[in-house]
């Protein structure tokens, strides 16, 4: 126990803290300017000098840990003329521009001189000038008003771990700016924003249309981009966003954000939302009346369905929906239309992957808290790049990193590049063979437990090859897979991470084996990438062919009973389609109507041409969205949605947390769940809710994994199921490895998706933010490849596949490795799905997209 | 990108530290060497060498006054104005060098021949005044004998 | 006195390594490694060496910190940044007699535990990097450095990290940033680099003069080397003169001898027999004194009673004819050119001390400047991150408290009466 006194007050403490925080925890105020409770310290702005006794100087309080016994004072007049001085300093190359400044009303300086500054200026020297740079498209850089507290650089590098900005010159001459010295070109998660005290750097999306005093309300909610659910405060002026911002302390991204949660908001406000719902009437769609619309498709549905059975109509739902939505969709499809075909786009890797490794282990096994990751000795990443699809996912390996943990890359994370200690880049498509090759590695060193006798018998019988053999197929050398193994073996815990890219082939479910095996052998917590914020949701409200609400599988009669029992419907006993079959049983005319909500099938399902084909062949097609979609177009009735920030409702997170969204502004149109109440009252479905919580308080009835939820728990986050319970369908695959058959020819290229940071399905198009930071795709080729074509950045390049031809622009990608070149699936008219083929992996059900060989040539400039 | 021969040499370096990043000033110097000056190719090649991102060495090599930022001469003149050089007339031989050769502190002739750099104390003010020119010493210099020593770079 | 540390240096080859032996050289490291590190710190210690960096720190005490942290691998850095305006002490070391310093590190890093050491050398002496990469160059070919030190199992390893023209970077964290390869500012004390130094680890940083004092140390034994100097202050020092002396250079002389004698016995009294102005005794940093206040002993203890310090021994000696107005002035412009940054009274108060007194030297002064430099100069003092700043606000301090009234002719008379 240490005692310190402060300003005459015994302050005991549990151990050495700063003075700072000591005073803090007191209550006591020590004003600070380069000192950030989530930086590294600095100690530079000096205005936090305190006396302490028998120390002959003033003494930095954010800086100096308390000794027991120490007397600190922190208010005397030698310290009021310190801080007096200090700001003076401050102030004298400051430009007085408050009235001008958007921080005004938010800045620290302008608060501490009110409080502490000195009154009468008496600089009669010439104040420094930079102009202000307006050279990017996102932030605004006044390097006048800058105080150099660098917390933005600290934030940058030690936190962020971009390093996109330092400081450059020296002394009085310092300045802040990226490596172009204009625009950023850096990951724009903006967090340097949210740290500045002053003026100097601020985003360019509410410039002088953001006054803090101006600021009518403030909503907490989540970020509708990605799996992870950031904490975010939406402020709203004038029924519409004016601002988005992290808090310290708020959620779990704890006052940071990415750029697309940080900036790419405004796609709400953008002038092409749909507004009235649309009929198609002599092949055009137009607008009618709510009535009409549910007329239409309660009509067409209900007609369909006598004619050719529920097994013929099929619904889509949506990750970016929330859970109530969700809820009422699988409601409407399973009670009104009676089908169980019903899907979402988790299945393109998230479901399939997150139902396999709960059948192995049990329900919630991926349900691990994001937090954890941070704190782990080691992480195993597979299958892409955490820092560009989840983003503050990603900053906890690149914290565990910095803390000194192993960090395993296998394949393309070019973001986390300077964190691993082993980057492994193999031949593309032989991951899950560098996979078998590292768990043989991992049987040499740890023994089974025997907790779980049947996947043991299975590895045991797995005949792996050894490790040259592996290295030679993946082009690795055969002491990295070695180091690798080892480097992970030995700790006391280790996290894996999995994205997309492993599930999306047609042996996914080989290479979650593998790294289940490898899981199970080193007792790890396995965490699953997921692209849209809510896709856990769609799982747990039952948006499966084969699942009800909480996961419950349909088969067991129980679990049906019980579900038929509240809706009081009977529905059909068997699994329904998964998201791929349904495209495929469109085509083939055994599926002849489609209700998708919230999703856009047509640009992003592989072999897209193909997708369009299929539905384009349906005799009805419902589309819910809140732009006019690649699938919307061709729907015979459209359905305006709300957009997140229109609505109240929870979200699921990738580790089973359940965060309450909530409305900021009022609303034109319809919320979604109303919509489908209303089509579902008129199909004879008992829909009785007045509100998002009425919704609630029926799922929880009908989900034992929710029992007894209300909003108030989810508010205080309470919501969160890390459980791991029994698997509750015990499957264990049968493998052979022998016939792993090798697809990546010597010498070919491959087309493969990247899944980039600056966008999120064709949601972020519509964000004016993000255009600008990002406004078309590149085509990612390798410096081999590269000097191959003599090409370079920027260069246009004509990429084509069996499916189709596109040119774009390319840049040169050092992480990449030869035999891929990577395309985004973002932009309108050049989607990545259109040139590529798949096959379903028979065990997810997820499509496998691999092997789609491409030539490359010059194009012609655009 | 750097040469291979001044990647090996950035190697052999890097060698000698235990964390690669210690490379990056030593790693600067052989960049200026190769690219005339640190332009911003020179700094993203610095940073690929070392691993350190690019912003961060362009604020390393932006913190030390003898990296050079922009072109310079075939002969670089560091001459010092330090105290000790200034009471013997360090001043007037800026200005005689400004008068013979046209050139202005910071400068560089038109023809490339010489640039300037005022130096704060470079450690022979017993000796005083002094400069470097490119990597000799010149020290007790005279408003008679600088000309004659410069007319020795051509 | 026998010469130490310059010893030789008129030998026009005393850096080549044969004459360096041929001298007796690296002897004391045969000598050392057959002693027990401990022995070797107690040694060092019982001397009473005080570092030649400028602070005075006792050197025994600061590899005592450093080799009892259990911390591995430790470091040994030389600081050989000689930064200090008016100061090139080191310089004949480095340049002439570099073995002496090689000698002195394997000895230091034997002693401390220490296997790599780095020589952190200011950027702006090119011709010593090339002469100490041959010295340790020829040091490795006689296995006076590497792995097997002598044939035993003595592991040190040594070379140069080239500074590129910052002063602050003799400031040792800063120095160990620049070594880290980051932007030469200071780090946090506490924790000091004895215990978390370069990379994190207990690092021993010395200067060149201090670590040229110990082959001599261990040869010849702690009691006879503390026979030298001063009580306080035992040892040899370099004081480097310069300015308005008969014999300006680099003087070996004990500790504690007289700034006077330096002066006008050992550099030959105020050049053509003017009169003595001002005496900066060690280096810019350190407050000038009066002609009346010269009797003073220069060593750490004793200088700051007599109202200075001895910083790095560097005597800078002005007569009759200098303004010191201008003197003040350009050594301002020094420190707001080397301001790191990093803190905000030496950042923003370095340059408005030096804007103002630009404007005194000018012809442009005001009434109330001079209150104006004391009140900016008290702001910062004490109030920095480091010394650098509190240096520049002494140094106003210092040039007004004893040369006010030059200060004031420059006001009233707007300009400079010696000048023009
Ligand atoms: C601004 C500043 C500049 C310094 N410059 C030097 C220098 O050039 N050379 C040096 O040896 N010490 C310099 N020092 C002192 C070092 O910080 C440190 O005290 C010294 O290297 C320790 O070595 P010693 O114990 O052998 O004296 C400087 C200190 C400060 C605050
Ligand atoms: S006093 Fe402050 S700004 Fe000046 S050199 Fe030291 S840390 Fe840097
Ligand atoms: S808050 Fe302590 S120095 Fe800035």
């Amino acid at each position: 126990m240490i005692t310190v006194t402060i300003n005459g007050k015994d302050i005991k403490l549990e151990k050495p803290v700063t003075i700072l925080e000591a005073a803090r925890t007191a209550g006591i105020e020590i004003p600070t300017l380069c000192y950030h409770e989530s930086l590294e310290l600095y100690g530079g702005c000096r205005l936090c000098l305190v006396e302490v006794e028998k120390m002959p100087k003033l003494q930095t309080a954010c800086t100096l840990y308390v000794t027991d016994g120490m007397v600190v004072r922190t208010e005397s007049e030698q310290i009021a003329d310190a801080r007096r001085g200090i700001l003076e300093f401050l102030l004298i190359n400051h430009p007085l521009d408050c009235p001008y400044c958007d921080k005004a009303g938010e800045c620290d300086l302008q608060d501490l001189v009110e409080k502490y500054g000195p009154t009468a200026g008496r600089f009669a020297e010439g104040k420094r000038k930079h102009p202000e740079s307006f050279d990017d498209p996102i932030i605004v850089r006044n390097m006048e008003r800058c105080v150099m507290c660098t917390r933005c650089v600290r934030m940058c590098d030690g936190v962020q771990g971009d390093s996109a900005i330092a400081v450059t010159n020296r002394g009085s001459h310092s300045f802040i700016e990226p490596f172009s010295g204009g625009r950023y070109n850096c990951e724009y998660c903006g967090n340097c924003l949210t740290v500045c005290p002053v003026g100097a750097i601020m985003s360019r999306l509410h410039r002088h249309s953001y006054r803090a005093w101006l600021v009518e309300t403030e909503v907490n909610t989540v970020c509708s981009y990605c799996g992870v659910g950031c904490s975010m405060v939406i402020q709203v002026r004038n029924n519409s966003i004016n601002r988005v911002v992290p808090r310290f302390g708020l959620g779990i991204n704890n006052g940071l954000l990415c750029v697309r949660g940080r900036f790419g908001y405004d796609y709400v406000g953008n002038e092409q939302r749909i507004k009235s719902p649309l009929v198609k009437k002599g092949g055009k769609l137009e607008p009618v009346t709510w009535n009409e619309a549910f007329n239409t498709v309660a009509d067409r549905l209900k007609a369909l369905r006598e004619r050719y059975g529920g097994s013929a109509l099929a619904g889509i739902a949506s990750g970016r929906c929330t859970n109530e939505e969700n809820y009422v969709f699988q409601k409407l499809m399973r009670c009104g239309l009676g089908t169980n075909n019903i899907d979402s786009s988790a299945r393109l890797g998230y479901s399939g992957a997150q139902r396999y490794l709960e059948n192995i282990f049990g329900q919630g096994v991926t349900a691990n808290p994001i937090y954890g990751i941070a704190n782990s000795e080691a992480i195993l990443i597979v299958g892409g790049d955490p820092t560009a699809i989840n983003p503050i996912l990603g900053l906890q390996i690149r914290t565990a990193s910095r803390n000194g943990a192993r960090v395993i890359t296998i394949g393309y994370a070019p973001g986390l590049e300077r964190f691993n200690s082993i980057g492994l880049k193999p031949r593309i498509f032989t991951e899950g063979i560098l996979l078998s090759g590292i768990l043989c590695e991992i049987l040499k060193i740890k023994p089974f437990t025997g907790e779980n006798q049947t996947l043991e018998s299975v590895i045991k019988g797995l005949s792996l090859r050894p490790a040259r053999e592996i290295a030679e197929i993946c082009r690795l050398a055969e002491d990295d897979i070695r180091k690798a193994a080892e480097a992970i073996c030995n700790v006391s815990s280790i996290s894996i991470v999995i994205g997309q890219d492993i599930i999306q082939r047609s042996n996914g479910n080989r290479n979650l084996f593998m790294l289940s095996s490898i899981g199970y052998m080193l007792n790890a917590r396995m965490t699953l990438l997921s692209e849209r914020p809510n896709e856990q949701g769609t799982i747990d409200m039952g948006c499966l062919p084969d699942m009800l609400p909480g996961g419950r599988p349909l088969e067991i009669e129980t679990f049906r009973k019980r579900y038929e029992g509240l809706a009081g419907t009977e529905i059909p006993s068997g699994p329904g389609l998964t998201l791929m079959e349904m495209v495929e049983a469109a085509e083939a005319g055994q599926i002849k109507a489609m209700y998708i909500m919230g999703e856009n099938p047509v640009f992003n399902l592989p072999d897209s041409n193909a997708v369009k084909k299929a539905l384009g062949s349906l005799e009805f097609l419902v589309v819910q969205d809140i732009f006019l979609s690649e699938t919307a177009k061709i729907a015979d009735v459209v359905l305006p949605a709300l957009a997140w920030s229109e609505k109240e409702g929870t979200y699921t997170n990738l580790e089973r947390r359940m965060q309450h969204v909530r409305r900021a502004v009022d609303i034109q149109g319809m919320e979604d769940w109303r919509i489908i109440s209303e089509i579902g009252k008129r199909l004879e479905v008992s829909m009785p809710y007045n509100s998002s919580e009425d919704i609630m308080a029926e799922m929880v009835r009908v989900s034992p994994l929710h029992t007894g939820l209300t909003y108030e728990d989810v508010d205080k986050g309470n919501a969160l199921w890390p459980y791991k319970g029994e698997p509750l369908r015990a499957e264990m695959p049968s493998l052979s490895l022998s016939d792993e058959n090798i697809i990546a020819d010597k010498g070919k290229l491959y087309l493969m998706v990247r899944r980039p940071l600056f966008h999120s399905g064709t949601l972020s198009r519509r964000s004016y933010a993000l255009n600008n930071i990002c406004s078309e795709p590149y085509l990612r080729i390798s410096r081999a490849v590269a000097e191959r074509l003599s090409v370079k950045d920027g260069d246009v390049l004509k990429v084509s596949t069996v499916k189709g031809s596109l040119q774009v622009k390319t840049k040169v990608d050092i992480s990449l490795n030869d035999s891929a070149v990577l395309l985004t699936n973002n932009f309108e008219g050049m989607g990545a799905f259109s040139l590529l083929g798949y096959k379903l992996d028979p065990v997810t059900k997820a499509p496998g997209i691999e092997g789609t060989e491409v030539t490359i040539e010059k194009g012609k400039p655009r | 990108m750097l040469s291979e021969k001044a990647i090996k040499q950035v190697d052999e370096i890097i060698a000698r530290y235990p964390a690669k990043r210690s490379a990056v000033m030593p790693a600067l110097y052989i960049a200026q060497m190769e690219f005339g000056w640190l332009t911003p190719e020179a700094i993203e090649a610095v940073s690929e060498a070392t691993g350190v991102p690019k912003a961060t060495v362009k604020g390393v090599a932006t913190f030390y006054a003898m990296y050079k930022h922009k072109p310079i001469g075939r002969h670089l003149i560091q001459l010092c104005t330090n105290v000790s050089c200034m009471i013997f007339g360090a001043e007037r031989l800026v200005d005689i060098i400004k008068n013979k050769y046209g050139l202005e502190a910071g400068g560089t002739t038109a023809d490339g021949r010489f640039s300037l750099v005022i130096m704060e104390c470079i450690g022979a003010c017993g000796t005083a005044p002094a400069m470097l020119v490119d990597t000799d010493f010149h020290e007790n210099l005279t408003e008679e004998n600088i000309v004659k020593i410069l007319e020795n770079y051509k | 006195m026998e010469t130490i540390l310059l010893k030789n240096i008129e030998n026009p080859n005393s850096a080549d390594i044969d004459e360096y032996i041929k001298a007796g050289g690296y002897r004391s490291l045969q000598k050392a490694i057959e002693m027990q590190p401990k022995a070797i710190i107690d040694e060092v210690k019982k001397s009473g060496l005080r570092g030649r960096g400028g602070a005075g720190f006792p050197t025994g005490m600061k590899w005592t910190f450093a080799s009892s942290d259990p911390k591995t691998p430790r470091y040994l850095l030389c600081n050989a940044d000689e930064g200090e305006p008016g100061t090139f002490k080191d310089r004949p070391i480095l340049e002439k007699n570099p073995h002496l310093l090689i000698e002195g590190m394997a000895i230091a890093g034997y002693a401390i535990g220490a296997e790599y050491g780095y020589i952190y050398l200011r950027g702006e002496y090119p011709g010593a990097k090339d002469i100490l990469d041959t010295a340790i160059r020829q040091a490795y070919d006689r296995g006076l450095l590497g792995d097997n030190i002598l044939g035993r199992a003595v592991r040190f390893h040594l070379s140069v990290h080239q500074g590129a023209g910052a002063y602050i970077c003799g400031e040792e964290t800063a120095l160990i940033e620049s070594l880290e390869g980051e932007r030469g500012q200071p780090r946090i004390k506490p924790p000091f680099p004895v215990n978390v130094g370069a990379w994190s680890k207990p690092t021993v940083i010395n200067n060149v003069e201090t670590l040229s004092n110990i082959p001599y140390i261990i040869e010849t034994g702690a009691e006879a080397y503390s026979k030298i100097g001063s009580r306080d202050c035992p040892g040899p020092k370099l004081y480097c003169v310069s300015g308005h002396v008969e014999r300006p250079g680099v003087y070996e002389l004990p500790m504690g001898i007289n700034l006077r004698d330096i002066i006008y016995t050992h550099a030959g009294g105020i050049r053509g027999g003017e009169k003595l102005k001002a005496v900066i005794p060690g280096g810019v940093s350190t407050p000038i004194l009066p002609p009346d206040k010269i009797d003073c002993p220069m060593d750490f203890v004793n200088m700051p009673k007599h109202g200075s310090m001895l910083g790095s021994g560097a005597v800078m000696v002005f007569d009759d004819t200098v303004c010191l107005v201008k003197v003040c002035y350009r050594a301002l412009r020094f420190f707001d050119h080397e301001s790191c940054g990093k803190c905000t009274p030496c950042r923003e108060g370095t340059g408005w001390l030096s804007n103002i007194l630009g404007r005194i030297e000018h012809g442009k002064g005001r009434d109330g400047d001079i209150e104006l430099l004391l009140d900016v100069a008290g702001n910062m003092l004490g109030k920095t991150f480091c010394p650098l700043g509190d240096g520049a606000a002494s140094v106003v301090q210092n040039f007004i408290r004893h040369f006010r009234p030059e200060f004031e002719g420059h006001i009233r008379d707007a300009g400079c009466r010696l000048q023009n």
